[in-house]
């Protein structure tokens, strides 16, 4: 599998640089240059990733934050129907201090994104972002003078959720996607220990992965029964 | 069943009352009329009176005790000005008078040059933020205004977007990025200086407190940001802020044809979902002189009630939970499941169906819709009861709202308020009754009206008003029309797909209607309907071509949140918490 390595040290911010800070780059699986050096350290190490991801994706506590139409569906995940609860997700944060990711459930406006910025600034490490909806996915049908075209243009992104709003299921759907990623990623088990990189696991993208039985679909339901 | 001619109870008698009185006082040559599709008198006046007329309107005498909408139009590039004053820009008065139910129009028209105007905040109070967004939005400075700075974009921007020359796309500049610099430089923009708003830090030697609440706040119900200025816990002063929500529907409205502008309007008020598309379609039916069936229109009432219900439900729930229930929400929102389980049965889509039509709706009702609704009628009473018992006669829930933010109906008016805000004050005023649209007249039902005003009533109303709405759609299941869910008329968007397939004429209009869409002959045209939030208007202008040449979308939300300050100052944190839940605001509904 591939990864993308994200370096804390590399976030050394002139005027001028632009957001996000951080430099990404496409590397190999970590593990592997470990698995080589010491078969027993290497399966320590695997052992101890794995648990303490596990912990981690089980146990997101989302940043109660929203921005347009988008978040009436994310809010419909947490609430009786859907129950979020059952993916360890329903720890609502007001603070971005205690919060684990972010949901980008709505328009990204002009006069907003130093705003989210700052927001996403103060959510501390190991944090993710989730970008709902056409809107936050890429400007989504507001091509216009105060919407920035995606979230991405300044955040880096996890997970994008298609749709205009998205289900509430399509959004359950992609934070099992962030956690499927979660259990992938790799790092630093402490400041002293190791490599201090974050490498990311590039995960296939959904589209790829289902063509080939959505174009199976012949036949689609009429409108005209319930 | 017709959409298309005024309604029945504002007889065009009515409207030369206003027009013979101005005419008495300020001569023939000061008011000029203009023909058009509102249903309303449109009157033009010079700059120089306009204090005056609007003064003389406010009086008791003419009773217009409501300053509805104030906007502009830019004209310069409006190539049908048959019969009106020479004018690169327009801005225009919308006045109602709602104890008589009659409304008027005032134009006044400005050289390029000179655009300037006397601000009227001093008659109506409402109207310093409308200046604002005409200021922000076009540049026009209006004369003695109390504070006139952009309103709905950042403080940082150039230029005025609603102006014809103005950009309309972001991906007709630059892609957006954010520097470090810049990123310091916008928050130091959005710092909050009370000197700048004239007020003090400090008073006897202790110091207020000057509290940012939002534009990301739990309570605050999306992008909204309020400053409030405290002395310990009381609120001396507070100044809302808006503008992270602005989305430039109404420029968008100038680009888009006219039918593929309606999925917008679902995004304005996005929990009423197609209760947006209602005026809108209305309003264009009205330009293109389309009667729609009565199947259709009892379709559509149908559906706009099932949305009113939805969002009154997340009102209700989320209002609960901004006093400190946490239960309350989700018991709405398994109700609201359930409406959305017909809602999307019927249009297939959740939120934002836009599925009315010019001349109609999407498609017909599916096969086994009624037994569907009935479900749904069938469960919701019972669930309004317990509601009523376990929350609005909770003793913290009446303690938290009774008699808190509240106002009365004189004093709402001057604001602008409408809706369910409005009948919470004891107005009895709702369109649906005072104005009847889409076959409303028809259906037997009841205004629900409170009395005190506070933020108690507001949220009992609501519960009442569900009750009305489950009542109309009742009805809607017992007696809906037969017939075409379409009207039979040339402009009718997209034309019936059977008769494309019959004759290279008919494929040929309908590419064309599909495509380019329908061309609506130049004229102005009003709709205003009863929304779940108030009073939602769409003002349109065709120049006689595919998109709308000015497309004014009307909020209720937008004066709802100006009135806040006259309302909170003296009372405390807690109670403008309580009153932000009662107003019922989306973001989307205030900033468009
Ligand atoms: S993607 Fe659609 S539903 Fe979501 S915020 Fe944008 S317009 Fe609203």
């Amino acid at each position: 599998m591939a990864y993308t390595l994200t370096r804390a040290t590399d976030a050394v911010a002139t005027e001028n640089s632009r957001y996000p800070l951080n430099e990404r780059r496409r590397v190999e699986d970590p593990m592997k240059q470990q698995v080589h050096r010491n078969v027993f350290t290497g399966k320590l190490e695997e052992v101890l990733n794995s648990a303490v991801n596990w912990g981690r994706k089980n146990s997101l506590w989302p940043y109660n934050f929203g921005l347009s139409c988008c978040y009436v569906e994310m809010t419909t995940a947490f609430t009786a129907p859907h129950d979020i609860a059952r993916f360890g997700a329903e720890v609502i944060r007001a603070s971005p201090r205690q919060a684990d990711f972010m949901v980008i459930a709505g328009t990204c406006f002009l006069k907003m994104a130093p705003v989210i910025q700052q927001l996403y600034d103060q959510m501390l490490e190991p944090k993710w972002v989730i970008s709902m909806g056409s809107c936050a996915n890429s400007g989504g049908m507001y091509d216009i003078y105060s919407v920035v075209q995606g979230v991405d243009k300044f955040l880096p992104v996890d997970v994008y959720v298609p749709g205009c709003p998205p289900r509430p299921e399509a959004f359950l759907q992609g934070l099992q996607l962030l956690q499927d990623s979660i259990q992938e990623e790799r790092r630093p088990l402490s400041w002293v220990v190791g490599d201090q990189g974050v490498y990311r696991a590039e995960m296939p993208s959904q589209r790829e992965k289902n063509r080939e039985w959505r174009i199976q679909a012949t036949e689609l339901r009429t409108p005209d029964s319930i | 069943m017709s959409v298309a001619t005024p309604p029945p109870d504002t007889p065009t008698t009515r409207h030369d009352a206003v027009v013979e009185a101005l005419k008495r006082r300020f001569g023939e040559q000061g008011v000029r009329e203009q023909a058009t599709l509102t249903g309303w008198p449109v009157l033009w006046v010079a700059r120089e009176a306009l204090t005056e007329v609007l003064g003389f309107l406010r009086d008791k005498s003419q009773a217009f005790e409501m300053l509805y909408d104030l906007s502009a139009i830019d004209e310069r590039l409006r190539s049908h000005r048959r019969d009106l004053p020479d004018a690169d820009f327009t801005v225009f008065y919308h006045l109602m008078s709602l104890s008589r139910n009659r409304d008027v129009i005032l134009k006044v028209a400005l050289g390029e040059t000179d655009l300037s105007l006397p601000s009227v905040a001093s008659i109506y109070p409402n109207a310093n933020w409308y200046e604002r967004e005409v200021w922000d939005m076009f540049g026009i400075t209006f004369e003695g205004h109390p504070h006139l700075t952009r309103i709905l974009m950042p403080p940082t921007w150039n230029g005025h977007p609603l102006r014809k020359d103005h950009h309309a796309r972001a991906t007709e500049f630059d892609p957006y990025t954010l520097t470090v610099v810049g990123q310091d430089k916008e928050q130091q923009a959005l710092k909050f200086d009370p000197e700048h708003w004239g007020m003090r830090r400090k008073h006897d030697d202790s110091e207020f407190m000057f509290l940012n609440l939002g534009p990301n706040h739990p309570s605050a119900h999306g992008a909204f940001r309020i400053v409030l200025q405290l002395d310990g816990e009381e609120i001396i002063d507070c100044v809302p802020d808006i503008g992270y929500h602005h989305r430039g529907a109404e420029k968008m409205a100038e680009r888009q044809s006219w039918h593929s502008f309606i999925p917008y309007t679902d995004r304005i008020d996005y929990t009423g979902g197609v209760m947006n598309n209602l005026p809108y379609v209305l309003a264009v039916e009205k330009l293109a002189g389309i009667q729609v069936t009565e199947r259709a229109a009892t379709i559509r009432v149908m559906l706009a009630e099932m949305f009113r219900i939805t969002s009154h439900l997340l009102f209700l729930g989320t209002y609960l939970q901004d006093l400190g229930a946490m239960t309350p929400v989700f018991f709405t929102f398994t109700d609201r499941q359930k409406g959305y389980e017909v809602i999307e049965a019927i249009t297939g889509f959740r939120m934002h169906p836009a599925w009315y039509r010019i001349g109609g709706v999407a498609h017909d009702l599916p096969r086994g819709w009624e037994k569907l609704v009935q479900g749904f009628l069938d469960w919701m009473p019972k669930r309004l009861r317990e509601y009523e018992r376990a929350m609005m006669e909770n003793a913290i829930v009446r303690e938290r709202t009774r008699h808190v933010a509240a106002h009365t109906t004189t004093e709402a008016l001057a604001w602008g308020i409408t809706g369910p805000n409005l009948r919470a004050t004891g107005f009895d005023f709702d369109l649906r009754k005072q104005r009847p649209y889409s076959g409303y007249e028809n259906f037997d039902f009841e205004i629900p009206v409170g009395s005190n005003g506070d933020a108690f009533d507001r949220g009992q109303l609501r519960i009442d008003e569900m009750r009305q709405s489950l009542r109309i759609i009742q009805q809607c299941v017992d007696h809906m029309p037969a017939g075409d869910y379409k009207a039979d008329h040339p402009l009718t968007t997209p034309p019936p797909r059977e008769r494309m397939l019959q004759h290279i004429e008919t494929l040929i209009t309908h590419f064309l209607q599909v495509s380019w869409g329908p061309v609506l002959k130049p004229n102005e045209s009003l709709q205003m309907i009863e929304a779940t939030k108030g009073i939602n208007g769409y003002y349109l202008t065709s120049d006689g071509n595919t998109m709308s040449y000015r497309t004014r979308i009307r909020t209720p939300s937008f004066p709802h949140l100006q009135h806040i300050p006259a309302l909170m100052r003296g009372g405390f944190v807690p109670d403008l918490i309580a009153h932000l839940g009662s107003i019922d605001f989306v973001m989307a509904d205030v900033d468009r």
